[in-house]
């Protein structure tokens, strides 16, 4: 059994890179697409988390926190708390219903997937199109 | 509340009884005045007139403006004999100067009635007829219960010829006298000094119960002459109290025969006096001793056995007489009135809460003195927010002049809640107070709108909305 070496992990790169060039751009472009709705979710995420640590370090500083202590009530309210659930839930579940909405898409335009060659993939993006409506229309509805 | 409504009925009845009269005799000098068909005697008689109808008037408009009056007025005294009327007389003197209307009559009258045409004829029953086996006419057991069932009080003598029908009276209040017939109270350490040495049945006993309310402010400093027969309080009834207990060294026992067995009622389990508050307020009050109302006892001095201290007047007098004012509704009644709640900067009453709305609450609570009523102050009237149990429990402030307020947010519930405010203390009338009041949900456009905490989220939902938009341009026009 051979070992795994740093040359091993740069040839795997490698080969995933070279592999993944050869993607259609159309399906690159879904990639961007589900890496923006991702990191959009974890910011939301984020705010959540952090909010307790923000909440300490307020305690901690009272000094501090009279300097700045307009701009810091901006952040503190801003990153404060799961409080309007209904919003932190409708933000949350847009960009991970718009991020399993590209996948599908995903995968029912490429031409690799033998399962869907019979679908046209105008047919594939006008589903992808409609369930986007209706996510969105629930989601305005949650936001309160 | 009984009492209340018996209390309005009467006074109406009154009203309208003395009214026909007066007009009669108004109508009936104007006839005269029309006959003489004089100017002067004419004129004398429309001054006459005039006079009459105020005097007529008078005690209409003193009734209209008497408050509510919660004193029993009119007492029936049934006797074994009526000699009890001259040698208790001191007793029956001070309840008639206090206003009252006393009305003698002997246990076995034949015409002896509580109520006519449904309506009792009387207040307060004294049934100082310990032997009487039967009552006269329609009343019976059952016919004092009723009467005490209605809201009305009673106060019972017995003494060692107890009859089987004054000990079930007693029963069914809650008291229960020696079976022993001929038992009575001894006590060899804590009896009457007297020249003879005697049998130690008359004893004295200065263990009082400790209630301003039910013996008066003043304390009854000299012990009170006993002599009777002994009774303990149902342990089962807690509505029984014992105003007066016998000393720790009393038995109950027949004092001409030699103690065989051990007493049945013996200590200071042993009652002397003992008052019962029903829960519809009517008052009892029962003792094992007739003689503790008699002249005699009223008048003589005491001194303990082993006591130094002599007492030119024994305690009886005022025992009797306060308990007497106590039983009798001249003491401790209150009334709760003007039960009020509203919004904090509100004054109308709304007929809904939405929950989280901060109220408050007010109340007003007056003791009667015998004469009016006056503010009632304490600092333990509490009101509760109830649904199926407290939601919330607070203790009311009082402005000393018998208002009680407090203020207090709505819980977090929605629900059918009451105010409630349940007073019971003891030797008071109790006040068992409850107001209905719904509190609803808040309505779908009252919740906030545009949290600036939600802020990120708003960002986020539309931001996903203007990927999908410039992704779709930017999938459909790559080529």
């Amino acid at each position: 059994m051979a070992r795994s070496t740093s040359k091993d992990a740069q040839a795997l790169f490698h080969s995933l890179r070279s592999a993944y060039v050869a993607t259609p751009s159309s399906l690159k472009i879904i990639d961007i697409y589900v890496g923006f709705a991702v990191f959009t979710a974890i910011i939301q995420c984020g705010v959540v988390s952090v909010e307790r640590g923000c909440e300490k370090e307020l305690e901690i500083t009272v000094r501090e926190r009279e300097i700045s202590k307009k701009m810091r009530k901006v952040v503190y309210m801003a990153f404060v708390g799961s409080f309007p659930f209904n919003s932190f839930l409708s933000g949350v579940l847009s960009c991970v219903g718009t991020a399993v909405l590209a996948v599908c898409l995903r995968i029912q335009v490429n031409k690799e997937n033998k399962e869907f060659k019979d679908l046209p993939p105008e047919r594939a993006f006008a589903d992808f199109v409609l369930c986007n409506l209706v996510l969105h229309l629930v989601i305005m509805n949650f936001l309160g | 509340m009984g009492r209340k409504g018996r209390m309005g009925i009467s006074h109406s009845s009154s009203v309208t009884l003395g009214a026909p009269t007066y007009i009669f005799r108004i109508f009936s000098v104007f006839n005269v005045s029309t006959q003489l068909n004089s100017t002067r005697v004419a004129r004398e008689m429309v001054k006459l007139c005039v006079l009459i109808a105020a005097v007529s008037l008078l005690p209409i408009l003193c009734l209209s403006f008497s408050p509510e009056n919660p004193t029993d007025r009119r007492v029936l005294v049934l006797l074994d004999d009526l000699s009890l009327k001259s040698s208790h007389s001191i007793f029956f003197n001070s309840i008639k100067s206090r206003g009252f209307d006393v009305d003698f009559k002997l246990a076995d009258d034949p015409k002896l009635s509580l109520q006519r045409y449904g309506q009792y004829l009387y207040d307060a029953l004294i049934l100082f007829s310990p032997s009487t086996d039967r009552f006269g006419g329609s009343l019976d057991l059952a016919g004092v219960l009723d009467f005490v069932d209605s809201g009305h009080d009673l106060v019972l003598a017995a003494d060692e010829s107890a009859s089987d029908l004054i000990r079930n009276i007693a029963t069914e209040c809650g008291v229960d006298f020696d079976e022993d017939s001929s038992a009575i109270v001894i006590d060899h350490k804590s009896f009457a000094v007297s020249e003879t040495e005697g049998d130690h049945t008359l004893i004295v006993s200065d263990d009082f119960i400790q209630s301003d309310v039910i013996l008066g402010s003043t304390k009854v400093e000299a012990p009170v002459l006993y002599k009777g027969i002994a009774h303990s309080v149902n342990a089962a009834n807690s509505l029984v109290l014992k105003v007066l207990s016998a000393s720790p060294s009393a038995y109950s026992a027949n004092p001409s025969s030699k103690l065989s067995n051990p007493p049945l009622h013996s200590g200071s389990a042993i009652s002397l006096v003992s008052v019962v508050q029903a829960r519809n307020n009517a008052r009892i009050m029962i003792t094992g001793s007739l003689d503790m109302f008699s002249n005699r006892l009223l008048r003589s001095g005491v001194q303990k056995a082993g006591d130094s201290n002599k007492y030119s007047k024994s305690g009886n007098e005022q025992f009797v007489t306060e308990l007497s004012r106590w039983v009798f509704h001249e003491r401790g009644h209150l009334k709760a009135v003007n039960l009020r709640h509203h919004k904090v900067g509100e004054t109308d009453e709304p007929a809904i809460y939405r929950i989280n709305d901060d109220l408050e609450f007010s109340v007003e609570i007056y003791e009667w003195s015998g004469k009016s009523w006056e503010p009632y102050v304490a600092n333990d009237v509490q009101v509760q927010f109830y649904m199926m149990s407290p939601y919330v429990l607070k203790t009311l402030s009082t402005d000393q002049k018998g208002l009680y307020h407090t203020s207090f947010k709505v819980p977090d519930v929605y629900g059918v809640f009451q105010f409630k405010v349940e007073y019971q203390r003891l030797g008071y009338t109790g006040l068992s107070l409850s107001k209905q009041i719904p509190v609803r949900p808040f309505r779908h456009n009252e919740y906030e709108r545009f949290i600036p905490t939600a802020f990120p989220y708003y960002g986020a939902s539309f931001t996903t909305m203007a990927g999908f938009f410039i992704f779709s341009i930017v999938y459909l026009y790559n080529k």
